[in-house]
């Protein structure tokens, strides 16, 4: 069986400036990736990249998606078909509602797949559901998005996006990080509840941490823009407690 | 001003002097308005203004409407009264159950010249109101009534700008302590380029409130001038909320006197342009007496090449010690060529105040458009949700809620969103 996301010898540069060099990586369906690396290496760009944000050129290789060339696809097109990014910082958008925002978020994907829409009453029972599990409170409902959130709050509601959304590929850009040890395992065990066999994760994460809650099948680390080391979850311990110089230096 | 300008108001003046009747009012604007003439563009508060139609214009009032109209449903129950060009229409108006606040057609109760003696050189198009308008609504509530209902005036201009002008005018007052809603609504009949040129006068007595809503709904051919006036007495309390989408070129004038203590005046104000639109305002509010507020609230929308620009002007008077204001006023530029002209000005001779304000002019946000297209939002729709957005500050301060799904429903027109319908 094909994996569900290869990147082949990929090179991005943002304003002429190269960032990711040449990096290959796939992803079957049901792995759970982490990438890992010191401040600017490329993890955040790859995140983007794949999510399609604007702004990023790439200059070489190819992302495949289910079989589909994932770099021709517009951002909500990569979204309707189970494409998820979890942003590092998560956008506030005062006067858009919270359940408006996850109710439009659903129905695009429900018709990109010729689904009627959902129910709105059964819809906010379910994102009640998956707000108790988030420990989210009521108010959230008519809030704007992310408005007024503190940085614990952006991130916990990123993950109860995506828990509504079931996304075939979540990547989560940071999503640990300005967490405390509380909100993490909050964070992380949303993560678990939605691990499935059809389901990849990419973790993008700068600190062991989150592994060891979210506990991945492949860890690789970046360095300038292309994958240094690959190994399993050993890799991010060691890594912790090496430091990335121990990897830059051999790269280099 | 031009000499063809200068020649054709002459004209027109003369004509009004001699053939319709002479109140103490019109002869006092004919006067003034000969001396001194109408804004022109090197006013610096006529800059945004779309002063050119006014060049071709016919101030005579427009004659007789022309066919039958449909009319609008109201916006809320209550009492409306519908004016053609300026003109009351009784027969398709409908009178409220309220009988304490008494509407009388100005045709028959013309204005006294007294109440409009401190005219200000920016008020000139009101007084063109004055020197031509025949007709209008005079609405008054007594002492320390409570109006059960709202009163909704809904404007037509039928008559295509060759034929005349309209000329809408509403003088309203509400004495001590009395409380009222008021809808004001201008439309167009047809898709004529009429010219309207309202003017609206409020006096709020010690204590009174006055929600008073101005949708501006013109058709996309059709000239606005637009001035209104309000006095606030002691602890009077207006809120004024001006929605202006209609009009190929429009300008409102707005002037607020706070003359009493802690009279307070919340002022929330949207303009949408799009295509060649202007949507030019202007608001001067005094602080004249101590401990009076003011949170004042502009958001404007400029799409294609249209003009959007909003001057908004807190003048506190060395005798208003104590005064509050507030002004948040922030442009949104849809289009590579659109403008927006956002502008807050405060004139402050004392000490011992309160004065903040911001303003801000950008295009709609790449993080957060990006933002819903990775929720899988398409375009069209994210901006559009952004816009309606960008519109919350004003459309939250709408607290009847007939007059909130009118202008949801008229914002949802104008942004062509279906989808929008979905938030409301």
């Amino acid at each position: 069986m094909s994996p569900m996301l290869t990147i082949n010898n990929l090179s991005v540069s943002v304003e002429g400036k190269p960032i990711l060099n040449g990096l290959t990586l796939e992803v079957g369906a049901g792995e759970v990736h982490a990438i890992m690396g010191p401040n600017g290496s490329g993890k955040s760009t790859l995140a983007h990249v794949l999510a399609g944000r604007p702004g990023y050129e790439v200059t070489s290789g190819s992302v495949t998606y289910e079989g589909r060339d994932l770099l021709a696809m517009a951002p909500q097109e990569r979204a309707r078909e189970g494409v998820f990014l979890g942003f590092q910082y998560p956008v506030e958008i005062p006067g858009v509602n919270n359940v408006y925002l996850l109710k439009a978020a659903v129905n695009a994907a429900r018709k990109q797949r010729s689904l009627a829409e959902v129910d709105a009453f059964d819809f906010l029972g379910l994102v009640r559901d998956k707000m108790r599990l988030m420990h989210m409170e009521d108010s959230f409902l008519s809030r704007g998005v992310n408005e007024g959130f503190s940085g614990g709050e952006k991130k916990r509601n990123e993950i109860l996006q995506m828990l509504v959304l079931e996304p075939k590929l979540a990547i989560l850009d940071e999503t640990d990080s300005g967490l405390d040890i509380d909100a993490l395992k909050v964070v992380a065990a949303g993560v678990n509840s939605l691990r499935a066999p059809q389901r990849s994760f990419v973790l993008v994460t700068h600190y062991q941490r989150l592994l060891e809650y979210v506990v991945p099948d492949f860890v690789h680390v970046l360095v300038r823009g292309r994958i240094a080391r690959s190994g399993d979850k050993s890799l991010a311990v060691e890594l912790e407690r090496r430091g990335y110089d121990w990897v830059s230096g051999e790269a280099a | 001003m031009t000499a063809a300008l200068t020649s054709q108001l002459a004209e027109d003046l003369a004509h009004a002097a001699q053939s319709l009747p002479q109140t103490p009012l019109r002869r006092a604007a004919i006067a003034r308005l000969s001396a001194q003439g109408l804004p022109n563009a090197r006013d610096e508060n006529w800059k945004y203004a779309n002063l050119r139609p006014l060049e071709r214009q016919k101030f005579a009032p427009a004659q007789a409407e022309r066919g039958a109209v449909v009319l609008l449903p109201p916006v809320a129950s209550g009492a409306r009264y519908v004016f053609f060009d300026g003109r009351f229409a009784p027969s398709v108006s409908s009178p409220g159950r309220d009988a304490a606040v008494r509407f009388t057609p100005l045709a028959l109760a013309p204005p006294s010249a007294a109440a409009h003696t401190a005219r200000r050189p920016d008020e000139r198009f009101a007084l063109l109101n004055e020197a031509f308008a025949t007709d209008g609504a005079a609405l008054q509530a007594p002492a320390q009534h409570h109006a059960n209902e709202t009163i909704e005036l809904l404007f037509y201009a039928t008559a295509p700008g060759e034929s005349g002008a309209s000329y809408p005018r509403i003088e309203l007052a509400l004495e001590a302590g009395a409380r009222l809603t008021l809808i004001e609504r201008h439309v167009s009949a047809w898709a004529d380029d009429s010219f309207v040129n309202s003017a609206v006068s409020v006096t709020l007595g010690r204590g009174a409130q006055l929600e008073h809503y101005r949708l501006q709904e013109l058709g996309a051919r059709a000239v606005l001038f637009d001035t209104l006036e309000a006095e606030l007495d002691a602890d009077a309390c207006y809120r004024l909320i001006g929605i202006s989408t209609g009009a190929r070129a429009a300008r409102t004038t707005l002037d607020v006197r706070l003359a009493g203590e802690r009279a307070s005046l919340g002022m929330a104000i949207a303009g949408l342009g799009d295509g060649q639109q202007v949507q030019d305002a202007f608001a001067r509010v005094e602080h004249l007496a101590p401990n009076a507020r003011t949170e004042q609230t502009f958001r404007g929308i400029a799409a294609g090449r249209a003009r959007v620009a909003f001057n908004g002007k807190v003048v506190v008077a060395r005798h208003a010690a104590g005064t509050d204001s507030r002004q948040s006023l922030r442009g949104l530029l849809a289009g590579p060529e659109a403008e927006i002209d956002v502008r807050p000005q405060l004139e402050i001779y004392t000490d011992d105040v309160r004065c903040s304000h911001g303003a801000t002019a950008g295009k709609l946000d790449d993080n957060m458009l990006f933002y819903l297209l990775s929720r899988g939002i398409d375009p069209d729709t994210a901006q559009r949700l952004l816009k309606w957005a960008f519109l919350g500050d004003v459309l939250a301060q709408i607290a009847l809620p007939e007059a909130r799904r009118a202008v949801e429903k008229r914002l949802a027109d104008v942004l062509q969103d279906a989808t929008i319908k979905e938030l409301m």
